[in-house]
């Protein structure tokens, strides 16, 4: 008789089994291991330092010489962009403070043919987000609060995330965030009495008073 | 395929003296001649003409639907003509339309199952089909009418570094997990339903690839009694979790019309409304593609006229609530003295865009009116006619409420138009290819009658071999091996004149001492009265390693095996309101005000104010409360019964047996394992040759 070869699995299949189930116990560790890579701080681009075609150095500029933020990022107060300075503002000073230097060669010749020096953006905002400078320096919050202690970068680098989520967490309640007007710009300002929880509440619910600070969540105050 | 020599039975008299009969012909009396005709559909080796025209048909026009998506995502939603004030069109319309179809398969499947309508086990499988694939062509739309489709998944609640979730309060989201809770329970409901079927397919596979394709797919299926106990109750807890699902999702679907203030949408009758026109479509749909398949592909003894005259009769009825409610609107209108509601109803029968509104209430309410007349009910052509005017119907049901709706706002000045583009109707007919090309490839490759079902409910099923006993429609049996040759004694091979393929598997089931470790001893029956009377010694004997095995779950072997009620009930419970509790901490987590989401950072919620309702309103959590209930109940009781059996083991020593390949179709087994306790060669042995068996044989582990 040429009956049908009578096919079966072999023994072994049985462990396909246990096989699926440990592939399927791979779906909450995949999704456990994106949720940690979403949320780390280095696919966040913190810590993002590009290298400048000029080898400025915050830590000289403002650290050691007490340079004010709006000595060279002219428009912070008046305009949503906080202007790159022009080289003529680099040249005030290095007209005569090591002009020769190699590492000037660059701002130089820049000054010298009228062409911009191609800094690189570190804190780069993404298309859809209305980001405004002057309507945060102006109502208290601080520069080292989104840029981080630039006065000890020696290249800057991002130090925060500037994601949504940590956008909304000033958003949702500025009070610890602000300070008087004038120290908007002092990297090492701290409040009175710093060790004292309750004056710096105090002190974030009278600026914000003051400074009439209406920070929405609307989708509409970010995405316009 | 096997021919069936149609008997003249006609089942659709009502006759209260005796049941009628619910299949028809050879099939209607033996278990064999099932499994011949429906796996004769997909075993035949090319399948009839009219399946390839279809399915050409079918994929270009599918070819059409991905050229309309691929220009679509390129170019911008714009080659839509979508615009103020009609954002929604053929998208929303198509949408509804679809999922409105998807309602009749889990109806059938699970309404019907739970109020013992036993004519549903000849439709039911295919109309869960048709279920799926409808839901789908349904999700393709909301999918692709997002601006940027590539962020579907930002609907999905997930810890993400924008500190956004979900508007949990919002319409549009609670159809995201109503659909998607649908289509989920519908696939596990419908894929549990075919693994007894795939498991027969696998077991008349003549060739290696057939085998092994459904025999993985069929995880192992055995016919087990002790799965059967299992499957029986996780297939009626699906029924009972699918049921109030069947009524929600369109009930949601509504929501998104009725939670919005616009003039003809605003509205409370809308859920209960929209639940019967999905029904009614869907039933429309499934007598559609009933009516020429079982044309096609022979099923006329499955699909009788019966069934078609039952599904009729649910047409007639949809149909009348549909028109009541059509009534109850134009009476609202006129009652609540709102001029916008009174305009709008006057608006759609007088309006630019009268011939939608005729079309609706003509297809709808007074075509189906002939299904009154049996004479009508029972005429295919008739019927088929009936149901297409009616699926076209429906879809103007859904264009005029959407289109007319929002082309005729409050304000005069904010009037607007619309005509679909090109794209728009190609997009729709290329939906009916996606539709047609996989229901088309369902019908040749996969089980498309609930055999274990159909022989369930067989008179045959029930009873055992022996002509006359059971029910009075026998006629003379099909089987090899004769009534008249039961008790075989021991492992001796019985005088009966058996088929031609049993014999030269006796030789190879019977190998000499040589042979490895004895696994077992495979009695086995020809009919499941013997095989219950034997699992009956069986038990008293107190043997605990054994089992019984049949192609459908045979009533009252439970507990002649004295197996004990399942857990699983208890683990679906516990699964539900696991999912309950998930659904209201996720709420009120991401919705509630700041109070909670201060400290915790990255992930906070993000209250939102959807149509003015308070953060924490529990009406408007309640959507997303019950579909998560139901989806981690559905989940729990597909993958806790596998767990429970221990399914996807596909080697069993058993399946050596030629005999036993006969399990999934028309023969009962009872095996005890050599390692029971009570295990003796001999003793054993007598045992199981006094049970009334053919047979009995050596089972060997490898």
């Amino acid at each position: 008789m040429d009956a049908p070869r009578l096919w079966t699995f072999p023994k072994w299949t049985n462990l396909a089994g246990v096989g699926l189930l440990l592939g399927l116990l791979t779906v909450p560790v995949y999704l456990g291991l994106l949720l940690a890579y979403g949320a780390n701080a280095t696919t966040l681009n913190v810590g993002y330092q590009p290298k400048q075609p000029v080898p400025y150095s915050h830590a000289v500029h403002v650290g050691k010489l007490g340079m004010d933020c709006r000595y060279c990022h002219t428009t912070v107060e008046q305009t949503g962009f906080a202007a790159l300075p022009s080289t003529d503002i680099c040249m005030n000073c290095h007209k005569t403070i090591l002009p020769d230097s190699a590492r000037m060669a660059l701002v130089q010749q820049s000054y010298v043919e009228g062409t911009p020096i191609p800094w690189k953006k570190v804190h780069l905002m993404a298309d859809y987000v209305y980001f405004n400078h002057s309507a945060h320096v102006n109502v208290g919050v601080g520069c080292i609060e989104c840029h981080g202690p630039v006065e000890q970068m020696e290249t800057v680098y991002m130090a925060k995330p500037l994601n949504m989520a940590w956008c909304l967490e000033c958003h949702r309640d500025p009070k610890p965030y602000l300070r008087p007007r004038d120290q908007v710009t002092n990297m090492n300002w701290t409040p009175q009495g710093a060790d004292n929880p309750r004056a710096r509440a105090d002190l974030g619910k009278k600026l914000e008073e003051n400074y009439h600070v209406r920070a929405s969540t609307d989708c509409v105050t970010c995405h316009r | 395929m096997a021919t069936v020599a149609l008997q003249e039975i006609d089942n659709t008299v009502e006759d209260p003296r005796q049941r009628a009969t619910l299949i028809l012909g050879e099939p209607g009396t033996s278990l064999h001649e099932v499994s011949e005709a429906i796996c004769g559909v997909a075993e035949a080796r090319h399948p009839p003409k009219p399946w390839y025209a279809a399915l050409g048909i079918a994929m270009l026009a599918l070819g059409l639907l991905g050229l309309m998506i691929v220009y679509l995502f390129f170019t911008g939603i714009g080659v839509w003509n979508l615009n103020r004030p009609v954002a929604w069109a053929f998208d929303i319309t198509n949408f509804v339309f679809w999922v409105g179809i998807g309602h009749a398969g889990t109806l059938i499947s699970a309404i019907l199952f739970l109020f013992r309508q036993k004519w549903r086990t000849s439709i039911n499988r295919f109309a869960e089909a048709m279920t799926i694939f409808a839901v789908m062509c349904a999700g393709l739309f909301p999918a692709i009418h997002l601006g940027r489709p590539w962020f579907f998944y930002w609907m999905i609640p997930y810890p993400n570094q924008m500190g956004m979730w979900p508007g949990f309060l919002s319409p549009l989201l609670w159809d995201m997990f109503a659909v998607g809770t649908y289509f989920t329970v519908s696939l596990l409901f419908w894929y549990m339903g075919m693994v007894p079927d795939l498991a027969t397919f696998r077991d008349r596979a003549t060739g290696r690839f057939r085998y092994y394709i459904y025999g993985v797919l069929s995880l192992g299926w055995r016919g087990s009694q002790r799965h059967w106990h299992v499957y029986e109750k996780a297939y009626l807890l699906l029924a009972a979790l699918a049921t109030p699902l069947v009524l929600s999702v369109h009930s949601v679907v509504s929501f998104d019309f009725a939670v919005a203030q616009l003039p003809g949408w605003h509205s409370i009758v809308f859920p209960p409304y929209f639940v019967a026109g999905a029904i009614f479509s869907g039933f429309a749909m499934v007598v559609t593609l009933a009516i020429p398949a079982r044309e096609m592909f022979g099923l006329k003894n499955f699909i009788t006229l019966r069934h078609l005259d039952n599904m009729a009769k649910v047409i007639l009825v949809t149909s009348l609530m549909v028109a009541y409610a059509y009534a109850t609107e134009f009476f609202m209108a006129w009652y609540s003295a709102s001029q916008w509601e009174q305009f709008h109803f006057l608006n759609r029968l007088f309006g630019p865009m009268w011939w939608a509104g005729w079309t609706m209430l003509i297809c709808n309410a007074v075509v189906p009116q002939v299904l009154w007349f049996k004479k009508a009910r029972q005429n295919v052509w008739i019927l088929f006619t009936v149901c297409i005017l009616v699926n076209v119907g429906m879809w103007f049901e859904r264009f005029v409420i959407i289109v007319i709706g929002l082309h005729r706002d409050f304000l005069p000045s904010s009037w607007g138009s619309y005509y679909p583009s090109y794209v728009e109707v190609v997009t729709f007919i290329g939906s009916f290819g996606l539709f047609l090309t996989l229901f088309l490839l369902f019908c040749r490759y996969l089980p498309i009658v609930a055999m274990a079902e159909v022989k369930g409910i067989l008179p045959h099923g029930h009873g055992s071999n022996e002509p006359g006993q059971g029910h009075d429609a026998a006629v003379p049996q099909t089987d090899e091996i004769g009534t008249s040759d039961k008790g075989a004694v021991g492992s001796v091979a019985d005088s009966a004149p058996v088929a031609s393929r049993d014999v030269d598997s006796f030789a190879v089931a019977r190998p000499t001492p040589p042979a490895p470790k004895l696994w077992g001893l495979l009695a086995e029956y020809d009919s499941s009265d013997a095989l219950l009377k034997a699992a009956e010694k069986v038990r008293d004997a107190g043997y605990k390693r054994w089992d019984c095995f049949s192609p459908f779950p045979v009533h009252g072997l439970d507990r002649a095996m004295g197996i004990r009620a399942t857990i699983l009930p208890w683990m679906v419970l516990a699964a539900g309101l696991v999912g309950a509790a998930v659904a209201v901490i996720l709420q009120w987590y991401t919705n509630s005000p700041q109070t909670v989401s201060a400290q915790a950072g990255a992930l906070s919620g993000y209250p939102m104010i959807f149509s003015g309702k308070p953060f924490w309103s529990l009406p408007a959590n309640i959507p997303i409360v019950f579909e998560l209930t139901v989806l981690f109940a559905a989940l729990m009781t597909f993958f806790g019964l596998w767990a429970l059996i221990r399914l996807p083991r596909l080697h069993f020593p058993a399946f050596a047996s030629r005999r036993f390949r006969r399990v999934t179709d028309d023969r009962f087994f009872l095996l005890v394992q050599a390692n029971d306790e009570k295990y003796h060669s001999k003793p054993t042995r007598n045992l199981l040759a006094g049970t009334n068996c053919v047979v009995v044989e050596d089972v060997f582990d490898e």
